[in-house]
C-alpha cells in the first residue's frame, strides 16, 4: 500500500570475534549457562503489574478486563496507547492503574492529564481515592502554572489558552493522559495543535468513541500517538476507507495495525453486570411557611442577581439551600449579613431570617422517616444513606433520626481518613442510617447498602450519579433503590422532573453521563450556570418551564448523539477481535 | 531456524541464578525468599565477592544492604551479563537417550499408524548450533532485537531444522539433561561454519525484516508528506505575501509620479526596501518551488537516513553438537497391513534422506504424504 523504495535496508554481519578468541578444547562447563543466560537476555521480563498488590480492595475493585488493559497498554504497546474500551467499562481505572505502576517503577517524574472542564475534578479525586495519587488540579487554589507542579490535571483548554500554552510546551512530560480524545480529532483545531506539539515519552488516550463523524478521526488520533502507524493520510483512505465513509475495507489489515496501539474492551466480553436500579421519586407539598420563604428567597435572588453579578455564586446556594433546610440557608444568610455590612437588601436578608424562624415542620424530614421506617422492617439492619449537599442539613437530619431511635452515622469531609473508615466499617456493622455530604461521593464504597435517599439534588448530574455509584457498582449483589426527594413548584422539581428524568439520569452510568456533558460542554457552560441562569432570568412560570423544556430537548439531543456514536463505532469495530494475539 | 528467547519469570530467574551462582563456587542458602550468598574471592567473576542476601520478588523500600532478585533487577542484569560473557564456546553430546525419535512430517501427515520406532545408531557426526542475536535497527519505535538458533553441519554445511529445535530444548534454563564438554573442531573451521549459516539466517528472517521495512517507510512516507504540506503552506503564505508587495510597490509607483518632493523621497525609500523584500521572498518562493519540483530531496535523504534499517547479525555462542546417524526403523501399519521401512536417521536431527514415492518419483513431504506401502511405497497421490 505504500512506496518502500524510501528506506533503504542494510545488512551488516559483525564479526565473531568475541565468540571465537577463546581456544575450542578448553570450552568449559559453563557453556550451557553462557547459552541459558543469553537466552535469558533475549527474553522478555515476564513484567506483571507490581504495584496492585498494593491497592486497596475496598477502595477499587479491579476487573480482569481493566488489568489486561493496563498490562497491554505498559508492556505490549510500549506505554503508547489509546484506551477505546466501551462506554462504562472503567477507563479511568486502566489509567489509574497505569499510572500506579509507572509511579512503583518510578517512570513518572512529571504526569499531566487533560480532560474536559467538568471533569478534571473528578479524576483528580478518583486517582486520589482509588491509587492515592496525588494531583494538582488547575481549579485548585494553590495551582500556580504548568512549570510549578509535576502532577497536573488540567482541562485541555486551559492547557492551550494563551497564559499557560508556552508552559505546557516548554516541559517534556513523562506521561500525557488525554480523556475524551475525539476532541483532537480535527487536525485544524488548536487542541489538535496542542497535543500534536507537546513533548512527552509515554501516552495514554482514553475514548469511548474513537471516531466522531468519519473514519479520519481514527487516523488523526492515532497518529498523535503513533505518527506514521497508518502512513499518509490519502494512503489510510484509499487503502482502508470505504468511499461513502461508512465502512471499512482491508480490515484485517488495519486491525492488525490498531492492535498495536489500540485496546477495546467490549461489554458482552467483560463481566461487568450491574444489578436493576428503582428509583422512586417523591414529590411533597411544601408547608405554606416552606412556600413563603422558597418564594422570598427566590425573589432575593431573582432581584440580586439583575444587580450585582458578581455574587453568583452565592446566590446560587441559596437558591439550593433553600429547598434542603432552614438549617442551610440560615448559615449562609447570616454569613451574608456579617460580611457585607453596607449591602442594600439587609431588610430582605432580614425579612428572610424571620421566615426561617416561622418554618416549624420541614417536610422533608417528616417524608424521610416513612421511608427509614420501612427499610428498617424490610432490609438488613434497616442500612440507608442519605445524601445532602449541607452540612447544617446533614446536622439537622442525623439529629431527628437519632432522637426517633435510629442508629445514626454521619459522614462529612471534615473526618480524617481513618474516622471515614471507621464510619463505613461502623455503618456496615450496626446498620442504621448513614447521613453524608457528598464528601462520600468521591471513592468511599458501600455496596452492603442498597438504598439511598437524595434529600436534595445537586445541579450536576456527575454528582447525582457518584452518590449511586457508592453504592451501586461491581459487588453490588441486590436491586438498588434510589429515593428522589423535591418540594413541589420549586427549582428541585424543575431539575427533577424536566431535566434529569429527561436524561434518563438516574439509569445512567459515569461513562454515559460524560458523554452527555462534555458534548454540552462544547457550548461553553456548565450545567450549574445553565439551570441558574434560566431559573434567574425567566420572566414569568411559563417562561421557566418552556426554557427548561428547552434545556431537556439540547440535553435530549447530546444524548441521542452520545448513543448514536456508540452505536456507530460498535458497529465499525464490529467483528474486529482487539484483544491480545496469541502468537 | 527457531526463536532461542525464552520468557523471563521469577521461577526461571531464581533457578538461574542459583545454579550459576553454585557453578562458580558459590554457597546459596536459601531460607524461603531470602538468600543469603557468600562469593569466594578466588572466583572467576565480575559479581561482587563477599557475602551479602538475596530477596527475591519485589519489594518497594528495601533495607540497605539487600539486594532484590527479580526478572529487572540490576543483580540478576549482572548474573546474566556474568554469565553470558563466560563461555560462548563450548561442546554438547546427543544420543538417543535425550531424544525421542522424530516421525518425519510425511509420516505424520499420512493415514498410516506407526506403531512402533527405533533408532539404531551407527558413527558419530558434528554439527554446530550458533545463537545469532539479530538487531534491526531503525527509528526507536520499531528497533527490534530478537535471537535466532541455526544448527549446520560440519561437514555437509546442509542447515539440520530439527537440529536446532533440539538443541533448544536440551538447553533451556532449568534442565539439566545434557553437560558441555571441551570441542574438536578447529578454529577455522568453526569460523568457515558460522560465516556458511549467515546466508540462511538472513532467508529466514526475511519475513521480519520486510515487515519491520513497511512500518519504516509508512512512517516515513508520512513525514515527508507532512513535510511537503508544510513546505506547499509556506509556497502559498509566501505567493500571498509577494500579492500584498507587489500592491504595494504598485501604490508608491502611483505616489512616486503624483508627489510633491518630501513624500516621493519617502515612497522612494520604501519603494526600495520593499523590493528588496520582493526579491528575497521571490528567491526563497523560487527555492521552494525548485525543491518541490525535484521531491524535497535533501528531506527526503534526510528522512531516508533516519529510518533507514540497520539489520545486525551478531554471532554469540557457538556449540559443537555431536549427534549420532544411524538408521531409523518405523513400524506401519494400515487397515491390516503391516510394514516395516528403513531410512537414514540422526538424533534429534530426524530422517536425513530423501524418501520418494515409487509410483512417481516425488518426494513425500507434507504436502505429498505417504498413501500407501503394499509392495512399494505410494504417495498420497498415486495411492
Amino acid at each position: 500500500m505504500s512506496d518502500f523504495d524510501l528506506v533503504d535496508i542494510e545488512v551488516t554481519h559483525e564479526p565473531a570475534d568475541d565468540v571465537l578468541h577463546l581456544d575450542p578444547s578448553e570450552a568449559s562447563e559453563g557453556h550451557l549457562h553462557t547459552i541459558q543466560a543469553v537466552r535469558l537476555q533475549a527474553g522478555q521480563p515476564d513484567s506483571e503489574l507490581r504495584s496492585l498488590k498494593q491497592l486497596d480492595e475496598n477502595s477499587v475493585k479491579m476487573l480482569e478486563h481493566q488489568v489486561d488493559a493496563a498490562y497491554r497498554a505498559l508492556f505490549e504497546m510500549d506505554g503508547k496507547a489509546l484506551l477505546a474500551d466501551e462506554v462504562g467499562l472503567g477507563k479511568t481505572i486502566e489509567v489509574g492503574m497505569i499510572l500506579k505502576e509507572m509511579h512503583f517503577r518510578d517512570t513518572n517524574d512529571s504526569v499531566l492529564i487533560l480532560t474536559p472542564a467538568q471533569l478534571a475534578k473528578q479524576w483528580q479525586a478518583e486517582l486520589r481515592e482509588k491509587f492515592g495519587l496525588e494531583f494538582v488540579c488547575n481549579y485548585d487554589d494553590e495551582f500556580n502554572g504548568f512549570d510549578s507542579h509535576d502532577y497536573i490535571i488540567a482541562s485541555i483548554d486551559t492547557a492551550k489558552s494563551d497564559r499557560y500554552r508556552q508552559t505546557v510546551l516548554a516541559r517534556n512530560w513523562d506521561v500525557l493522559v488525554l480523556d475524551e480524545a475525539h476532541y483532537v480529532k480535527n487536525e485544524e483545531t488548536d487542541r489538535y495543535e496542542l497535543i500534536d506539539q507537546l513533548s512527552y515519552n509515554y501516552a495514554f488516550f482514553l475514548t469511548a468513541t474513537p471516531i466522531q463523524n468519519e473514519l479520519t478521526d481514527l487516523y488523526n488520533v492515532v497518529s498523535l500517538l503513533r505518527p506514521g502507524l497508518f502512513g499518509t493520510r490519502d494512503v489510510f483512505h484509499q487503502y482502508f476507507v470505504n468511499s461513502d465513509q461508512e465502512t471499512l475495507v482491508n480490515r484485517n489489515e488495519l486491525q492488525d495495525r490498531l492492535n498495536k496501539v489500540m485496546i477495546r474492551n467490549r461489554r458482552e466480553d467483560t463481566d461487568v453486570d450491574f444489578t436493576e436500579r428503582r428509583i422512586d421519586t417523591r414529590k411533597f407539598d411544601p408547608s405554606p411557611a416552606e412556600r413563603e420563604l422558597y418564594q422570598a428567597v427566590s425573589d432575593y435572588v431573582k432581584g440580586a442577581y439583575s444587580q450585582d453579578q458578581g455574587q453568583k455564586l452565592v446566590l446560587m446556594l441559596l437558591q439550593k439551600e433553600v429547598v434542603s433546610s432552614p438549617e442551610a440557608l440560615e448559615t449562609t444568610i447570616r454569613r451574608r449579613l456579617d460580611d457585607q455590612s453596607e449591602l442594600t437588601q439587609t431588610e430582605e436578608l432580614e425579612s428572610i431570617l424571620d421566615l426561617i424562624d416561622d418554618v416549624d415542620t420541614v417536610t422533608k424530614q417528616e417524608r424521610l422517616l416513612d421511608i427509614v421506617e420501612e427499610a428498617r422492617d424490610n432490609v438488613e439492619k434497616g442500612r440507608v444513606i442519605v445524601f445532602t449537599q449541607f452540612r447544617a442539613t446533614q446536622r439537622r437530619v442525623a439529629e431527628r433520626l437519632a432522637s426517633e431511635g435510629y442508629t445514626v452515622h454521619s459522614f462529612h469531609g471534615g473526618h480524617s481518613s481513618q474516622e471515614k473508615e471507621e464510619i463505613i466499617t461502623n455503618f456496615e456493622e450496626q446498620g442504621g442510617i448513614l447521613v453524608s455530604t457528598d464528601a462520600m461521593s468521591e471513592g468511599r464504597n458501600a455496596q452492603f447498602c442498597n438504598i439511598m435517599v437524595n434529600w436534595d439534588l445537586p445541579w450536576n448530574p456527575m454528582r447525582v450519579e457518584q452518590r449511586i455509584g457508592r453504592i451501586h457498582r461491581i459487588g453490588q449483589k441486590r436491586q438498588v433503590y434510589v429515593f428522589n426527594m423535591a418540594l413541589k413548584d420549586t427549582i428541585e422539581e424543575y431539575v427533577l422532573e424536566r431535566l434529569y428524568h429527561k436524561i434518563d439520569l438516574f439509569q445512567q452510568s459515569v461513562g454515559e453521563l460524560s458523554e452527555i456533558l462534555t458534548r454540552l460542554e462544547e457550548s461553553g457552560k456548565s450545567f450549574e450556570d445553565e439551570i441558574f441562569e434560566r431559573l434567574v432570568n425567566a420572566d414569568s412560570e411559563i417562561d421557566l418551564e418552556n426554557d427548561f423544556d428547552a434545556m431537556a430537548v439540547d440535553l435530549q439531543e447530546q444524548r441521542d448523539l452520545a448513543e448514536k456514536l456508540e452505536e456507530f463505532n460498535s458497529g465499525v469495530f464490529e467483528g474486529f477481535d482487539l484483544g491480545a494475539s496469541d502468537d | 531456524m527457531t526463536d532461542a528467547a525464552v520468557p523471563v519469570t521469577q521461577s526461571a530467574v531464581e533457578d538461574f541464578t542459583a545454579r550459576y551462582l553454585r557453578s562458580i563456587g558459590s554457597q546459596v542458602e536459601i531460607q524461603g525468599d531470602k538468600w543469603e550468598v557468600q562469593i569466594p574471592e578466588d572466583a572467576e567473576t565480575d559479581l561482587p565477592k563477599g557475602h551479602f542476601t538475596l530477596v527475591c520478588g519485589t519489594i518497594e523500600e528495601i533495607d540497605e544492604g539487600l539486594k532484590q532478585l527479580h526478572p529487572e533487577s540490576p543483580f540478576f542484569q549482572d548474573v546474566l551479563e556474568d554469565a553470558a560473557d563466560n563461555a560462548p564456546l563450548g561442546g554438547v553430546s546427543i544420543d538417543a537417550s535425550h531424544t525421542e525419535i522424530i516421525i518425519p512430517d510425511w509420516l505424520q501427515e499420512a493415514d498410516i499408524s506407526v506403531t512402533d520406532a527405533e533408532f539404531l545408531p551407527y558413527y558419530d557426526r558434528r554439527a554446530l548450533a550458533v545463537l545469532f542475536r539479530v538487531s534491526i535497527e531503525t527509528v526507536s519505535e520499531y528497533q527490534r532485537e530478537f535471537l535466532r538458533a541455526i544448527a549446520i553441519d560440519t561437514r555437509s554445511e546442509e542447515t539440520l531444522p530439527n537440529l536446532d529445535q533440539t538443541f533448544l530444548d536440551l538447553t533451556e534454563p532449568g534442565r539439566d539433561t545434557i553437560t558441555s564438554h571441551e570441542m574438536t573442531t578447529e578454529m577455522k573451521r568453526i569460523q568457515e561454519l558460522v560465516d556458511a549459516s549467515r546466508k540462511p539466517l538472513v532467508e529466514d528472517i526475511q519475513p521480519t525484516i520486510d515487515e519491520t521495512h513497511q512500518e519504516a517507510s509508512r512512517a516515513a512516507d508520512a513525514e515527508l508528506e507532512e513535510y511537503r504540506q508544510l513546505q506547499q503552506q509556506r509556497e502559498e503564505e509566501l505567493a500571498e505575501k509577494l500579492d500584498r508587495l507587489q500592491s504595494r510597490i504598485e501604490e508608491l509607483n502611483a505616489m512616486i509620479d503624483d508627489s510633491e518632493q518630501e513624500d516621493r523621497v519617502e515612497a522612494l525609500k520604501e519603494r526600495r526596501d520593499r523590493k528588496s523584500d520582493q526579491e528575497d521572498i521571490e528567491s526563497e518562493l523560487t527555492k521552494l518551488r525548485q525543491q518541490r519540483e525535484q521531491g524535497y530531496p535533501e528531506q527526503q535523504r534526510e528522512i531516508r537516513n533516519r529510518h533507514a534499517l540497520e539489520v545486525v547479525v551478531t554471532p554469540v555462542t557457538v556449540t559443537e553438537i555431536e549427534y549420532e546417524r544411524g538408521d531409523a526403523e518405523f513400524k506401519l501399519t494400515n487397515g491390516g497391513a503391516k510394514q516395516t521401512i528403513t531410512v537414514g536417521y540422526g538424533s534429534g536431527v530426524g530422517v536425513t534422506e530423501e524418501v520418494s514415492c515409487d509410483e512417481c518419483g516425488q518426494p513425500l513431504t507434507t504436502d505429498r504424504p505417504l498413501g500407501g506401502f503394499k509392495e512399494k511405497l505410494r504417495c498420497v497421490e498415486c495411492n
